[in-house]
């Protein structure tokens, strides 16, 4: 996407100032509660009466205080996804997903429906659904009016942690199945890292860092949503293999694949994602052998960032693929861990979660 | 029932059902109005489309009378274009509407506060406009209130007596509806005939109320399960 971004919006405790031009096809928004994102997206899709500046999206300019432009929300192409789904309560699911169909105009109805398996839900009302499912309805809803942009807020954040692992899939399914350029509202660094390749950083409404998600997702984020970002997870993506002697293999890159629970009733090929909590992972300084974790991997650290109280988190760049190890800063005295050095995860197969 | 009982039920029924439908519109607008409007005057406002429910109804029956008679500003042009309306059924109706819009507009209006702006935003990123949003969003998760609120006006507008005994007069055959009726035939002596046609009013009453209620009570088996 191309996005070039120059608002300022006046807020009750500061006001909203961002300058910057995105171009991913998934931009993460990161920051803590209150510090600007939802207005941002609301910005975006023209809701916020009184937001100055400028919003180009695609060549096409959507506010322009100085020209007079302000394009009415219907005329803007958003599809926006708010943080508790805000499905209409009078309408079934079916009724909701179809709500911006428009005879004369592209419709991805049948599309969203199937992307996010929701034939079984179509005849219930939003009041029957899961949180989750709400979730998935809101998606399929934005969807299905061919936006030009997915404006996704916090998707995730109204969920417990098992529904979040069963609407995530569907997240990377819209991404890279229905090909709509999307920011993405989140204050989990991990979701952050599997959805996005760049990433804004928002703090009291100022932009703090804007580019490659492998920059901005580091220690200055980590410290930005110390407290907000527990539970920090490596979510990785790829693709089921059966080994021969039969048992289930994720394959993440040419280079790197993870053995994972057997889930021999997955036919291979699937597409899957798994998370790995970061404190779950074992990190040496020498070779690891006679260990039981089935994968050790051997890689370089390449930074060591203060997270929570007496943690450090170390990001270690095994073939290509960053993984974010929790540590004591005990342990990280004790070892001398530090960047360049060449260290080895061990990750147990238990410890690998299959999203779904 | 008498004939003349049979007309005037119908009579009444007619007045009433009219009133309500003539104050819907307007009614429905100026609650939603109320219900989105933060501004400074809302309280004055608000007040002043309350009156009719506290003034004494023969003070609201005087003010239309100095309003629409032939001498008054409305009356002067309604002369002019030639439209009769005090002391004919068209007066029965302005005054149980007045009376009743202010039953309305407030339990409409808290229909529409009820619904949550967010929906309506969402609506709009889906495409509608603000006309369109409202029609296919906040009317139907509103209804309810203004349901409640048509069928509250249509009880009120069915025992009007004050203001429309000033503004329309209590002509036999014409102009008198049941509690005009009721108050005539008591003045006349007829006391057996007035208490029949008290219960007949009663049986109307409990009818409309009674929707009222069934309305307000019945729970949206999909808005709130």
């Amino acid at each position: 996407m191309s996005l070039e971004l120059s608002i300022h919006l006046p807020l009750a405790r500061f006001p909203l100032t961002v300058d910057a031009r995105l171009t991913g096809a998934c931009v993460a928004v990161l920051g803590r509660s209150g510090s600007g994102k939802t207005s941002l997206l609301e910005v975006l899709a023209g809701l916020r009466r009184g937001a100055r500046g400028r919003i180009v999206f695609e060549g096409r300019v959507l506010l322009d205080g100085e020209a007079r432009v302000d394009v009415p929300p219907e005329a803007r192409r958003m599809g926006y996804v708010p943080q508790d789904a805000l499905l209409f309560p009078h309408l079934t699911a079916r009724q909701n997903v179809r709500y911006g169909a428009r005879a004369g105009r592209p419709s991805r109805v049948d599309e969203a429906v199937a992307l996010l398996e929701l034939e079984p839900l179509l005849e219930r009302y939003p009041a029957t659904l899961s949180g989750g499912e709400k979730q998935r309805v809101a998606l399929a809803r934005a969807l299905a009016t061919d936006p030009a942009l997915l404006l996704l807020d916090e998707p995730l954040a109204a969920l417990d942690v098992a529904l979040k692992e069963r609407v995530l899939p569907y997240l990377l399914r819209v991404r890279d199945e229905a090909r709509v350029p999307m920011l993405y509202v989140t204050h989990q660094l991990g979701e952050a890292r599997v959805l996005a390749r760049e990433a804004l950083l928002l703090e009291s409404g100022r932009v703090r860092a804007v580019g490659a998600a492998s920059d901005v997702l580091g220690a200055s984020a980590r410290s930005l949503l110390a407290g907000e970002a527990d539970g920090e997870e490596n979510i990785l993506e790829g693709v089921l293999e059966r080994a021969p002697e039969g048992n289930t293999r994720l394959r993440v890159t040419e280079a790197l694949s993870l053995w994972v629970p057997d889930a021999p009733e997955v036919p291979p090929g699937t597409r899957a994602a798994y998370a790995v909590p970061a404190q779950d992972i074992l990190l040496s300084t020498g070779p690891l052998t006679g260990v039981s974790a089935r994968n050790v991997l051997a890689g370089t650290v390449t930074a060591v960032e203060p997270a929570s109280a007496g943690e450090l988190a170390a990001t270690v760049e095994v073939a290509g693929v960053a993984w974010v190890v929790r540590l004591t800063a005990f342990s990280v005295r004790e070892l001398a861990v530090s960047p360049g050095q060449r260290v080895f995860l061990a990750v147990k197969t238990a410890a690998c979660r299959r999203l779904r | 029932m008498t004939e003349s009982t049979a007309e005037l039920v119908v009579f009444t029924l007619t007045v009433a059902a009219v009133a309500t439908l003539v104050i819907l519109p307007p009614g429905v607008a100026v609650a939603y109005a109320l219900s989105r409007w933060t501004g400074p005057g809302r309280g004055v406002v608000d007040t002043v489309l309350s009156l009719p429910l506290v003034l004494p109804p023969t003070a609201v029956g005087l003010v239309l009378l100095e309003l629409l008679g032939r001498e008054g500003p409305a009356g002067r042009v309604l002369d002019a274009l030639g439209i009769e309306v005090v002391f004919t059924p068209r007066a029965v109706v302005l005054a149980s509407a007045v009376m009743a819009f202010p039953l309305l507009v407030r339990s409409a209006r808290s229909g529409f506060e009820e619904v949550d702006p967010r929906l309506v935003a969402v609506a709009r990123t889906l495409g509608d406009s603000r006309a369109r949003a409202f029609f296919r969003v906040t009317l139907p998760l509103a209804w309810r209130g203004v349901v409640v609120g048509a069928l509250l006006a249509f009880s009120r507008a069915l025992g009007e007596f004050g203001a429309t005994v000033l503004v329309a007069g209590n002509i036999p055959g014409f102009t008198q509806t049941l509690s005009l009726a009721i108050f005539q035939r008591t003045q006349l002596g007829q006391d057996a005939e007035a208490l029949r046609l008290a219960f007949v009013a009663s049986l109307l009453a409990f009818v409309a109320i009674y929707a009222t209620e069934w309305v307000t009570r019945r729970r949206g088996r999909r808005t709130h399960a």
